[in-house]
């Protein structure tokens, strides 16, 4: 496990994950760098839309712009969305293995003790 | 377990024990029971690492250690409002996330416990993050670390 609930990237990498567009983008960039033009091509959007998707996903840090270029490539950065994921992870799975180790204490509570406290109306 | 939709500005985790309420709702509560459980799979919650402070304004804290000693974590929390048996409420610190917890008698069939999670951060809250947020992340998640793979290779 890899807590990182208090990670400060997880709030703006969250909020330009809830986009699905902006999703679709990220997954475009994950099979490589892509201009503007490039990455508006599947979308049925303007180039500007597409723009001001890409601002979002810059200022979350899950992207990068290389300054210099005259396309100006979009580079996919995974250490935010790769934090983000993590905290969707952990807190599902946290609460699913707890659950589980909890079933099991409260069936080996009830199973050995004789008088187990306040449990007259234990189902068998 | 299931998720299911709950209002919005929550993520939602419930499951029905066989157990009566009360005893449910004392394992959440006392440090000797929540020890049995309260780490998740590969670590473990040692008694002398969790502190309850069962009223309003209390602490709450546990520190989890990995199994295989790769290290620990420490989750720290107020109280926010403990009624007996059927509610706590407490906050974590460092996130501000708030966990909600029920405990619902269903007579033979057991108790209901659902934990809600409030004020979690932003993408998580919204309709989209409930019908299906996890699940497209997770396929998601799997291919980005192949390419990751690939990258690194």
């Amino acid at each position: 496990m890899t807590p990182v609930i208090d990670d400060p990237r997880l709030d703006a990498a969250f909020t330009a994950l809830a986009d699905p567009t902006r999703r679709a983008i990220v997954a475009r960039l994950a099979r490589g760098d892509a201009t503007v033009t490039e990455l508006a091509e599947p979308f049925e959007i303007s180039l500007p839309g597409v723009s001001k998707h890409l601002k979002v996903l810059e200022r979350s840090g899950l992207i990068s712009r290389t300054r210099h270029a005259q396309f100006r490539p979009c580079h996919l950065e995974p250490g935010p969305l790769t934090a983000a994921l993590d905290w969707i992870e952990d807190s599902r799975r946290v609460w699913a293995e707890r659950f589980d180790k909890l079933d099991a204490h409260l069936e080996h509570l009830q199973r050995t003790s004789t008088t187990p406290t306040e449990t007259k109306d234990v189902p068998r | 377990m299931t998720q299911h939709p709950a209002a919005p500005g929550t993520a939602t985790y419930t499951r029905v024990f066989r157990a009566p309420r009360e005893l449910v709702f004392r394992c959440m509560l006392e440090p000797e029971h929540l020890t049995h459980f309260w780490g998740p799979a590969g670590m473990s919650t040692p008694l002398d690492g969790i502190t309850v402070d069962a009223r309003p304004g209390g602490v709450f804290s546990t520190v989890m250690v990995a199994d295989d000693g790769s290290g620990s974590y420490t989750m720290r929390a107020v109280y926010d409002e403990i009624v007996a048996p059927e509610r706590i409420v407490w906050t974590e610190v460092a996130s501000g996330v708030r966990s909600v917890s029920t405990f619902v008698d269903l007579g033979e069939q057991g108790t209901e416990v659902t934990i809600e999670q409030h004020d979690v951060p932003a993408a998580f809250l919204t309709p989209e993050a409930r019908s299906g947020f996890l699940t497209s992340l997770d396929r998601f998640e799997a291919h980005l670390r192949t390419q990751l793979e690939t990258w690194s290779a």
